[in-house]
């Protein structure tokens, strides 16, 4: 910031940033809102009942139990994965680092249907890697459009997410570090254990929130690959506001409540963890 | 820096690549192939899907309606976000804090509770129908972008010393709009074009809003692949090679700006 600009400046800054502020207003906060309020409007009254009724119904419970799992899962392995690709990464050129980061991010960044579409061409019933997996005998029952599949096509675009996550946090395992726990012996699986996970846990934990809210929130890919087929929280929202039925709205806003704070707990979880320990390092 | 036992990483971090880039290769292989069922290669390649596909006065209307929102939303963005972030960053500390905090909002709240907020405030329930039309695309899809300016920006922009700057400027007598313009504003170029090719990115590659609000009435190329899933996958795969193609000429323009200025930078 500069000191010494004066208040007709902060004024005139002021101004400019409105319209930006007006439309995150508008089109992010508000309809956020209208969702979180709906949701609790039964009949007209105010009250839990969606919400209940999503918890007493198993079909709806499962979407949840599933979308969770899938994203737990694709979560660990996308932190896991990212930690040896960002590691080798390290001792590459800036110039390929940069090269990377850079598929990483559009890659992290835009999935939906051209994606899942590939992964059908490639693993799809007369893929080109189902033909070969059958061949080599190693399919047993995977299809793409399985629960295994859709974890495969969510690492596509978690992998790269976790990587621009992980990928700064890796320069606190410096060349130094690395030599010293070689010259005191370390083997290598304790150099991984006892020094680089205790080093990097505060960020990977951060991460790995992250992550779990982009699995859970995804729709796109998983809608593009399985349609109403997979039982996922997004997709059941998606449903009950696009489906031919539009039975009852307020169930929509109510799943979407339900997902918002389940993502929002885990990630103020984190923040609170991080601040302290912020606080404890000062 | 290049280390010494160069070769495992050098597999490890390629691979990654190829294994990034392998659908955008399967998919447009798909679109060039006659058949390609049952063998694990093509068998025979044609170009004629593709020309099949440009027949087809659907797929030139959605390439055009998808330019045309991507297009609208890079201007807008560029208008309210740019002078937002420098805003925060030069005169008003709070509003930097604000917008750290409203940029990773998108990451954490899911596209399709937002669009179900959308249709529920401007489907006509009070008063404004915006669902429907383009401009509730143009006009959501700001500030679900407006990280990809804020955090290259603030990368940029943390590296520049901004107070010797100012009062350097002040000193010969510019405004603060005119050391904006001709100093700050040429040094974040980087960040401007990568905050630029991101929100056109994202205009068009965003599915979740463009079918729930808009769908038919306005059909965007994603929209246009969703109608094609039925029918024949050549179509499609011509489609989305076109998609993906749009997607890498964007990666270049993001490296391009991006790259380091002189050799040394780069080592």
């Amino acid at each position: 910031m500069i000191q010494s600009a004066s208040a007709g400046a902060r004024l005139a800054a002021a101004i400019v940033a409105v319209p930006l502020l007006l439309l995150v207003l508008l089109f992010e906060l508000l309809p956020l809102l209208a969702v979180l309020v709906n949701g609790f409007l039964h009949d007209g009254a105010f009250s839990f009942a969606n919400h209940r009724e999503i918890l007493a119904s198993a079909f709806q419970r499962n979407s949840f139990v599933n979308s969770v799992v899938l994203s737990l899962a694709t979560s660990l392995i996308a932190v896991a994965a990212s930690l040896p690709i960002g590691r080798a990464l390290h001792t590459m050129p800036v110039r390929v680092q940069r090269i990377v980061m850079t598929y990483a991010n559009f890659g992290a960044n835009f999935t939906g249907f051209p994606i899942a579409f590939a992964f059908i061409i490639l693993f799809g019933l007369s893929g080109s890697f189902t033909l070969l997996l059958a061949k080599a005998g190693l399919l047993g029952g995977f299809t793409i459009y399985s629960k295994t599949g859709l974890a495969l096509v969510y690492c596509y675009f978690q992998i790269p997410l976790a990587l621009m996550l992980v990928f700064p946090a890796l320069d606190a395992i410096t060349p130094d570090i690395e030599e010293a726990s070689r010259l005191m012996g370390a083997s290598r699986f304790s150099f991984w254990t006892r020094i680089v996970l205790p080093i990097l846990l505060p960020s990977l934990v951060g991460s790995f929130v992250l992550l779990f809210a982009n699995a859970m929130g995804t729709y796109a890919t998983a809608f593009a690959l399985a349609g109403g087929n997979a039982n996922l929280v997004t997709i059941r929202i998606g449903e009950l506001v696009a489906g031919d039925v539009f039975s009852d709205p307020n169930l929509a806003d109510a799943l979407a409540t339900l997902l918002v704070v389940a993502l929002a707990v885990p990630i103020a979880i984190e923040r609170l963890i991080a601040r302290r320990g912020d606080r404890d390092a000062q | 820096m290049r280390s010494e036992k160069g070769i495992v990483p050098a597999i490890v971090v390629w691979g990654f690549v190829a294994l990034l880039l392998l659908p955008a290769a399967a998919v447009a292989l798909n679109g060039m192939t006659t058949e390609w069922d049952g063998t694990v290669l093509p068998t025979g390649f044609t170009t004629a899907w593709f020309h099949n596909l440009f027949e087809d006065p659907r797929m030139s209307q959605a390439i055009l309606n998808s330019l045309l929102i991507s297009t609208a939303t890079l201007v807008l963005s560029a208008l309210v976000a740019v002078p937002a972030v420098l805003a925060g960053h030069f005169y008003l500390p709070v509003l930097d804090r604000c917008l750290a905090v409203l940029v990773i909002l998108p990451y954490a709240v899911p596209g399709i509770v937002l669009g179900l907020g959308l249709l529920r405030l401007y489907a006509g329930n009070f008063g404004i129908v915006l669902t429907g039309t383009p401009w509730i695309l143009i006009l959501a899809y700001v500030p679900l972008g407006a990280s990809f300016y804020y955090v290259p920006m603030k990368n940029n922009l943390r590296a520049i010393p901004a107070r010797e700057i100012f009062e350097a400027g002040y000193l010969v007598g510019a405004s603060d709009l005119a050391i904006i313009r001709s100093i700050i504003l040429p040094s974040i170029a980087p960040a401007l074009i990568v905050g630029f090719v991101m929100n056109f990115a994202l205009a068009i590659s965003e599915f979740v809003y463009a079918n729930l609000l808009v769908g038919g009435l306005f059909p965007t190329l994603q929209i246009f692949m969703n109608v094609l899933r039925g029918g024949s996958g050549h179509l499609l795969s011509g489609v989305i090679a076109i998609y993906f193609a749009i997607l890498l000429i964007a990666t270049s323009i993001v490296l391009w700006a991006t790259r380091p200025k002189s050799a040394a930078e780069g080592q």
